[in-house]
């Protein structure tokens, strides 16, 4: 069984945790997803375990079937089958969606499977394959363009970070099925959202708060309690004064 | 079109040439594409077509050609111009003079390539001038050696005409510049709408000077001047946009953004603004340094090194 293991993992900035001993274990094939108030660290999370520069963790490691990747290249663990979505993915002059689908080329996929893809994720092949990946798409545009070149990647672990947003709520299934299309073809998703229906395609899940792992374990649990317990959340987004004696 | 025996093999050699640059020779051989094709200092083609005339001049190094549009005129297809230099050594001066007549729409594509000299000074001088409601675009690209000692001035002068409109695009980034000294500047009347754009890639020692002004005379004139250098190794580059805001409601943007790589770049920008009426508006943009990190780290995470990121970001910046 694959393993992607957060073993004590500390990301200190300033005089502050961001992210604070997250113990995680993510198998394969299962869909994780990660709750929490908006700046409890989700993205941050996903940012380390990608290893995006500026996020690389004060102390712990990352384990990948058993292999220390806390010190890779974000390339490296690309390599390896990792893969982030950006909550606000970046845009680029120039290219056009199939450019980027392609990595310039790199990718090697037919006509037929970029057409499907595209489909796949709600646009059209004939109105976007030549669009520009540019300012000029629109929010949820740029962000289906990213699953579609996600599901191109065929990651083992896919980390999502709010796919769901500026999606409009019509197409949430689309989004059930970039999920479900990673898992059947072998990946692992770990999905960051504040939307209940996508959250409750996960079969585990960690609620994050203040930077901590709050509690963890099956998704219907840990949704109830995020439901019922952080709507009226008394931690404020500070660090406590414990935390910040570091 | 092609008379002479010397003719022809000039004409195979610069089509070769020609070719090499991404450019579509057939197009010289079509007698339904109005053509001009400059080799040193002659003629060895020319093509024109109804509504567009074209009267060529030797002159000392080089040639001068008078190109007009007649009135009314709507062309489709691209005039193909064609400026090339097969020797080794020397200069080549051309001088364009350009003339759109009223309501006409022309789009030029011209192609100057100086694949295999080793010193050579290229000048070129446009004088452009687009009637009322004409159109003009203006594609200009260029495929220097690899030698990196091409001298290159060119200068660009329009006056667009009430409600007229002008597009030029300057592209050098197949090979090295060499010396580049870019010159355009557009004044725009009334309404007319102006867009100056260069796109150039400076490699080891060259050195980049670009100048793109925008005259906003007329009310309602607007433009955009911008220049998207990427810079590498040890070359220099300089930037400075102009717009001068006269008309009421004239609009300016001017943009500047390089981006660069090595340690011993030395890239520069100014831009310059100038609002001689309280109702014009004139806003810039520029910036410089590295590939931008998002964009990198993005691509990384889909698997590319950080070597092939930055190359395709910047295929995707200058084409
Ligand atoms: N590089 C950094 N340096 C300093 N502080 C940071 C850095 N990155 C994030 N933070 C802080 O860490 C906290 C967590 O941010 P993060 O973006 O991870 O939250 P989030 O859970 O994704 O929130 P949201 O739901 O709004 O997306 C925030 O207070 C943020 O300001
Ligand atoms: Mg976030």
């Amino acid at each position: 069984m694959w393993l992607l293991l957060l073993d004590n993992v500390n990301l200190v900035r300033g005089n502050k945790y961001i992210l604070k001993d997250i113990n995680a274990v993510f198998e394969t094939g299962k869909i994780y997803a990660i709750l929490g108030t908006n700046g409890a660290g989700k993205s941050s999370l996903a940012y380390l375990i990608m290893g995006i520069n500026g996020y690389e963790p004060s102390s712990g490691r990352i384990l990948l079937d058993g292999e220390d990747i806390t010190n890779l290249s974000i390339t490296d663990r690309a390599k390896k089958g990792l893969t982030l979505l950006w909550q606000e993915p970046v845009r680029f002059q120039g290219l056009t969606v199939e450019q980027y689908l392609t990595l310039g080329g790199k990718i090697k996929v037919s006509n037929h499977q970029i057409e499907f893809i595209l489909n796949f994720v709600g646009l059209s092949p004939n109105l976007y394959r030549h669009r520009m990946v540019d300012g000029l798409l629109s929010g949820g545009e740029r962000k289906r363009v990213e699953l579609a070149s996600i599901l191109l990647l065929n990651p083992r672990y896919a980390i999502l970070d709010e796919p769901d947003s500026g999606i409009d709520i019509m197409s949430l299934s689309m989004i059930e099925n970039v999920i479900d299309y990673i898992v059947k073809h072998g990946g692992t998703v770990i999905v960051i959202t504040h939307r209940e229906e996508i959250a409750k395609l996960s079969q585990e899940a960690y609620l994050l708060c203040n930077g901590s792992i709050l509690t963890q374990g099956s998704s219907d649990r840990i949704i109830k309690y995020y439901k019922d317990r952080c709507d009226e959340c008394s931690h404020v987004n500070l660090p406590s004064l414990e935390e910040m004696r570091i | 079109m092609i008379s002479t025996i010397d003719q022809r093999k000039e004409f195979e050699l610069l089509k070769r040439a020609y070719e090499k640059a991404g450019g579509d020779a057939s197009k010289f051989l079509n007698k339904r594409v109005a053509s001009l094709i400059i080799s040193g200092d002659k003629v060895i083609g020319l093509n024109g077509l109804t509504g567009i005339q074209i009267f060529p001049q030797q002159i000392q190094d080089g040639v001068r050609a008078r190109i007009v549009v007649e009135k009314n005129t709507i062309i489709q297809t691209p005039i193909h111009i064609c400026t090339g230099f097969v020797e080794k050594r020397g200069l080549q001066k051309v001088i364009f003079e350009i003339e759109i007549g009223d309501n006409s729409q022309v789009r030029f594509v011209a192609h100057c390539t100086f694949p295999w000299v080793e010193e050579f000074t290229h000048s070129a001088l446009a004088l452009v001038h687009i009637g009322k409601n004409a159109k003009m675009y203006y594609s200009d690209e260029h495929y220097h050696s690899d030698t990196g000692s091409v001298i290159l001035n060119t200068t660009t002068k329009a006056v667009v005409e009430e409600n007229g409109l002008f597009v030029n695009n300057f592209v050098l980034t197949k090979t090295r510049v060499g010396k580049l000294h870019l010159d355009a500047s557009v004044e725009l009347r009334e309404n007319a709408i102006a867009e100056l754009s260069a796109k150039v890639k400076a490699s080891k020692l060259d050195q980049v000077l670009i100048r793109e002004k925008l005259d906003l005379i007329g009310n309602r004139a607007s433009g955009i001047a911008k220049t998207t250098v990427v810079a590498l190794d040890q070359s220099k580059v300089r930037v400075v946009n102009e717009a001068y805001g006269v008309g009421d409601y004239s609009k300016g943007h001017i943009k500047c953004e390089e981006i660069t790589k090595g340690e011993a770049v030395d890239v520069s920008t100014v831009p310059v603004l100038k609002v001689m009426n309280e109702l014009a508006e004139l806003t810039h943009e520029a910036s410089i340094g590295r590939v931008n990190a998002n964009q990198l780290q993005t691509l990384m995470a889909k698997g590319l090194t950080e070597e092939e990121a930055t190359e395709l970001i910047i295929k995707g910046l200058i084409g």
